[in-house]
């Protein structure tokens, strides 16, 4: 946000910015659109930021009011000292409580199942939920490219943990990358789908100048936890949930997205389910196909 | 008392009692601290460390709110780096926490003696779902003590250890890579993880009273 990042055809800077406590955490939180309008919570996803809905977001706030947050150890919000699903499930809560009215809650990838917990914890905030292919993941687990695996027993992988937290914890960034040229060109390796040109416009948000170049302002920690959680924990909840779920996803195969049978499997327990397909497009569907997703979720907004 | 680094954090160290012989590591449970052991050190034979686990005592709160068995038992891992190797007693979810900890690091917990106190249970074998709106008020309340001004004895947002889920074969896991498990039974009810801890090969009965439960470790031969 401090250093001139180039444009991107479409995007547009919020209009506003301001921060929310949440469990002694400062969180970012932009906006777009009207201040009176009924307000539409946008939840990005693992490794995400807030400002990767800078063409997703002005679409939508042609009739909305839109809220983006920096999840905790993201973008522009605190780092915690360990990272829980519940504390960022909490933090959405925290941010809708802070709004003072029922939002829609949009999140994609990770945003999207938390956005989901978070309308299961406090439906009463929460007008309707749509969840960009932010379904969990495979019961095996995610086999993507830069998802590392780790072998052996429970207690040893416990070991693991504690081993790793102790040398790696206090480490402040990544490695840094030259230029922000590397920086895109290095997590496009992830996301293959999405543009150079794309990809150096979120850098140029996700990253800060450091010595010796730039690295993301993601902590490095906010990938690990260790716990006896489970995929097939996730969808059963969804059972409880009392508001429509739009749930949309892209035509395209993508590594990040959840694909069938367990995509059908999962969202078979959501009460009130929509369902949208984007075409040509994959996980990242809102950065693909901006304007035909913003349609879709209009949409389903003007019917909740 | 010493501060020790464990993660972002840091966590108090005490030493309730100085001097040679086997170390007893013991592990507080929930709202409690160290101060808990000061009668149990005296009956141990050797030196005694304690810690505060964190949000608790005189260790810091964990910055965000957030807390797992796990992570504090790296917050005993911590402590047991300073003791070299150890016997560890647990009280509630200091009983979890030192279970995880001697299937974690079988190599320097000689064995581990487990006792009935607040966070023993966790949430059950499987995240709680029914009823929804209880578990949500339990959880909105949980959030609301930890926003209210006043600090309280120790970090509210800890209740997410008393509902955390605890699968049988996971604890199992545990008791399996232990190497020898003592369960202080009373004939009270225990929850499922306890239950299936105890089917392991390194675990034994032991009684309820926790210094009689503790003579069984004194000068016993370790196994291993």
């Amino acid at each position: 946000m401090n250093v001139p990042v180039g444009s991107y055809p479409g995007a547009v800077a919020p209009a506003r910015q301001r921060f929310v406590r949440s469990l002694g955490l400062r969180l970012n939180v932009v906006e777009w659109g009207d201040p009176e309008g009924e307000p539409v919570l946008l939840m990005h996803g693992f490794y995400d930021h807030a400002r990767s809905f800078d063409t997703f977001a002005p679409l939508l706030a042609r009739r909305q009011r839109v809220l983006a947050l920096d999840s905790r150890g993201h973008g522009d919000s605190d780092w915690p000292d360990a990272y829980t699903w519940q504390a960022d499930v909490l933090d959405v809560v925290n941010v809708l409580r802070d709004l003072g009215r029922p939002a829609h809650l949009v999140g994609h990838s990770r945003g999207g199942g938390l956005a989901t917990d978070a309308a299961l914890l406090f439906p009463e905030g929460v007008l309707s939920l749509v969840n960009l292919d932010g379904f969990g993941p495979p019961p095996a687990g995610w086999e993507a490219e830069g998802m590392r695996r780790y072998e052996g027993t429970v207690p040893e992988l416990l070991a693991t943990f504690f081993d790793w937290r102790r040398t790696n914890v206090q480490r402040r960034s990544f490695r840094p990358s030259p230029s922000l040229d590397e920086l895109a060109a290095r997590r496009r390796q992830q996301n293959p789908r999405l543009s150079t040109e794309w990809l150096r416009y979120f850098a140029g948000h996700g990253a800060r100048a450091v010595e010796g170049g730039w690295v993301w302002k993601v902590d490095p920690y906010a990938a690990r936890g260790f716990g006896p959680w489970r995929p097939e924990w996730i969808a059963p909840a969804w059972r409880g949930l009392r508001m429509p779920m739009l749930a949309v996803w892209g035509d395209q195969p993508d590594a990040w997205g959840l694909p069938d049978p367990w995509r059908s499997e999962r969202l078979a327990n959501v009460p009130v389910l929509e369902t949208a397909v984007v075409s040509g497009a994959g996980h990242f569907m809102h950065i693909e196909k901006p304007a035909e997703t913003a349609a879709l979720v209009l949409e389903s907004l003007a019917r909740a | 008392m010493k501060r020790i680094p464990s993660g972002r954090c840091e966590i108090a160290l005490h030493e309730l009692r100085a001097g040679p012989g086997p170390t007893l590591l013991a592990l507080h449970a929930l709202g409690g601290s160290a101060r808990d052991f000061a009668a149990l050190a005296a009956a141990w034979p050797g030196r005694v460390l304690a810690p505060d686990l964190a949000g608790h005592g005189a260790s810091g709160w964990a910055r965000g709110g957030s807390y797992t068995p796990e992570l504090l038992a790296a917050d005993a891992d911590a402590a047991l780096s300073e003791a070299g190797d150890a016997v560890v007693v647990g009280r509630g979810l200091g009983a979890y926490v030192a279970l995880l900890l001697a299937g974690a690091r079988a190599a320097r917990v000689r064995a581990a003696l487990l006792l009935p106190g607040r966070g023993l249970a966790g949430g059950g074998p499987e995240p709680l779902r029914e009823p929804l709106a209880a578990r949500n008020a339990d959880v909105l309340r949980m959030l609301d003590a930890a926003g209210a001004s006043e600090r309280a004895a120790f970090d509210p947002m800890l209740a997410a250890c008393e509902t955390d889920p605890r699968p049988p074969d996971y604890a199992r896991a545990y008791a399996d890579a232990a190497r020898r498990l003592l369960l202080a039974e009373d004939g009270g009810a225990r929850p499922p993880w306890w239950e299936a801890a105890r089917g392991a090969a390194s675990a034994e009965t032991a009684p309820a009273e926790p210094g009689a439960a503790l003579r069984l470790l004194v000068g016993a031969p370790t196994p291993g």
